[in-house]
C-alpha cells in the first residue's frame, strides 16, 4: 500500500543512526517514493478534474475521503524521504567535523588509493556536493580562530612524544622541532610537541606532524 | 517529538485497526476487495488511521446522527485488554517487542485518542518495573567478561523482549557504567 516504500527508507535511516560509516545511498528506494507522490497527485488531479474546481467534501464523502488518503499518503511519503536524506546529512556533518578524510571520502571515481575505505560511492552527487560545501563553510568558520583548532581532539595528549616505528629510510627530515633521522626499522620518539610548560600543547600538531610525514609518503608505523 | 524524528515516523506506521463509517470505492485497494463497504475493518497505518478518524466527514450514511468521521478507532491487539491483564500480573514476563516494537511511544499515541486511564497506569508500572531490571542487565554486561552476557537464558529471553525506548535505556545505561568505568582507569594512572 502507500507509504511501504517510504516505511523502509525509514528503517534505512534507523539503521544508519546506529553505523559508524554511511551506509550506500539508495538511489532506487527514493526514486519509488517519489514516483510514488507523483503518481499520487496525478490521481488528485484527475479526482478534482470533474467538480471544476468547486469540490464539497461533505456533498461526496466518498471521493472526500479518498482525496483525504492520497493527501496523507503524499504528506507522509514527504517526511519518510526529508527524515531519510536529514538522518544522512547529519551523519556527514558530524564526519566533517571530524575531519575524518571526508574530503577523499565523495570521490567517486577519482584516485581510489587515497580514500578507498569502502566509502566510495555511498553518497549521491547531491550528497557529495553538500559535504564540499559544507566542509568550505566549516574551514571559513575555523578559519577566524587561527590559534585554536575547532576540530581538534579534545583528549589531553598523554606524552609529548610519539612513538614510530620506521618502515621506509628517509634520511633526514626537517620538521618545526628540530630535525629527525629516520632510518629503516628503529624505532624512536619524536616529539610532537613544543617543550617548555608555558606553551599549551596543540593537539591538532599530532596530526600535522603525521600529516606532514604522509605527504612526504614515509613508510612510518605509529605506535603510540 | 521532531518532524524528522526517525522512531516517532516508525511509530506512527505500526497498524491500527480502523473501521469505515462509509462506503468508499475506490479505496477497495485497502481491503483487497473491489469496493472498501461501510462496516469493514482494515488495519491501517497510525499516519493514515489517526487523520481519517479525527477529520471531518458530515453525517455519516447509516446513522446519521453520530459518527462524522471517516473511520472509527479501536485500540490495536499491542494494548488490548489481555496484553494488559498479563503486564498487571508480571511486567517482566511479556516480551514487550513481540506485542510491538514501539511498544510504549504507541501507547502513549493511542492515550491521546482513547479515553483509558487504567491503560496508562498499566504502561506507567511496567516501564518503571522493567526499566529496574533493563538498567540491571546493562550494567552487568560487558563489566565482567566481554563475550557472555552473563546474564543466563532468563535474562537474555528478557533483553530481546526490549521495545525501542528500552532498548535506549539500556543502551544509555550500557554506555554511562562503560564511560565511568573508562574515566576511573584514567583516573589511576
Amino acid at each position: 500500500m502507500y507509504g511501504d516504500q517510504g516505511n523502509k527508507l525509514v528503517q534505512h535511516a534507523k539503521r544508519t543512526q546506529n553505523l559508524s560509516h554511511l551506509p550506500t545511498y539508495q538511489t532506487e528506494l527514493v526514486r519509488a517514493v517519489t514516483r510514488e507522490v507523483r503518481d499520487l497527485d496525478k490521481d488528485v488531479t484527475q479526482l478534482l478534474e470533474p467538480f471544476q474546481g468547486s469540490f464539497d467534501p461533505s456533498a461526496d464523502q466518498a471521493t472526500a475521503c479518498t482525496l483525504l488518503v492520497n493527501h496523507l499518503s503524499m504528506r507522509r511519503n514527504k517526511r519518510c524521504l526529508l527524515a531519510y536524506h536529514r538522518t544522512r546529512t547529519d551523519k556527514l556533518e558530524e564526519l566533517v567535523w571530524k575531519g575524518a578524510d571526508v574530503n577523499d571520502m565523495p570521490g567517486k571515481s577519482r584516485d581510489d588509493s587515497t580514500g578507498a575505505e569502502g566509502a566510495a560511492g555511498s553518497l549521491s552527487p547531491q550528497e557529495e556536493e553538500y559535504v564540499r560545501q559544507y566542509s568550505d563553510l566549516l574551514a571559513a568558520y575555523k578559519g577566524q580562530w587561527t590559534d585554536i583548532d575547532l576540530t581538534g581532539n579534545l583528549e589531553p595528549p598523554r606524552d609529548l612524544f610519539i612513538d614510530v616505528r620506521v618502515l621506509k629510510d628517509a634520511g633526514e627530515i626537517q620538521t618545526e622541532y628540530g630535525a629527525i633521522n629516520l632510518t629503516k626499522n628503529k624505532a624512536q620518539l619524536i616529539a610532537i610537541y613544543r617543550g617548555g610548560c608555558a606553551t599549551m600543547p596543540e593537539p591538532r600538531e599530532t596530526k600535522s606532524v603525521i600529516q606532514r610525514f604522509r605527504e612526504r609518503h614515509i613508510g612510518i608505523d605509529f605506535l603510540g | 517529538m521532531s518532524y524528522y524524528d526517525i522512531d516517532a515516523i516508525l511509530t506512527e506506521a505500526e497498524r491500527v485497526p480502523a473501521t469505515f463509517n462509509h462506503t468508499i470505492p475506490l479505496l477497495g485497494y485497502l481491503d483487497n476487495s473491489p469496493s472498501l463497504k461501510a462496516g469493514t475493518t482494515v488495519p491501517l497505518p497510525l499516519w493514515l488511521a489517526e487523520m481519517l478518524a479525527l477529520a471531518s466527514a458530515g453525517p455519516s450514511q447509516q446513522h446519521s446522527q453520530e459518527s462524522t468521521s471517516f473511520t472509527s478507532l479501536t485500540l490495536p491487539s499491542s494494548l488490548s485488554t489481555s496484553v494488559s491483564q498479563a503486564l498487571k500480573a508480571d511486567p517482566r514476563a511479556v516480551a514487550l517487542r513481540d506485542q510491538s516494537a514501539h511498544f510504549y511511544a504507541l501507547g502513549v499515541r493511542m492515550l491521546d485518542l482513547f479515553e483509558e486511564p487504567e491503560l496508562g497506569d498499566v504502561l506507567r508500572r511496567t516501564f518503571v518495573t522493567r526499566a529496574g531490571d533493563v538498567v540491571m542487565h546493562a550494567r552487568k554486561a560487558g563489566s565482567g567478561t566481554d563475550d557472555a552476557l552473563g546474564v543466563g537464558a532468563q535474562g537474555e529471553e528478557f533483553l530481546r523482549g526490549l521495545e525501542e525506548w528500552e532498548r535506549q535505556l539500556f543502551r544509555r545505561a550500557h554506555d554511562g557504567a562503560k564511560g565511568r568505568r573508562e574515566w576511573m582507569d584514567g583516573v589511576k594512572n
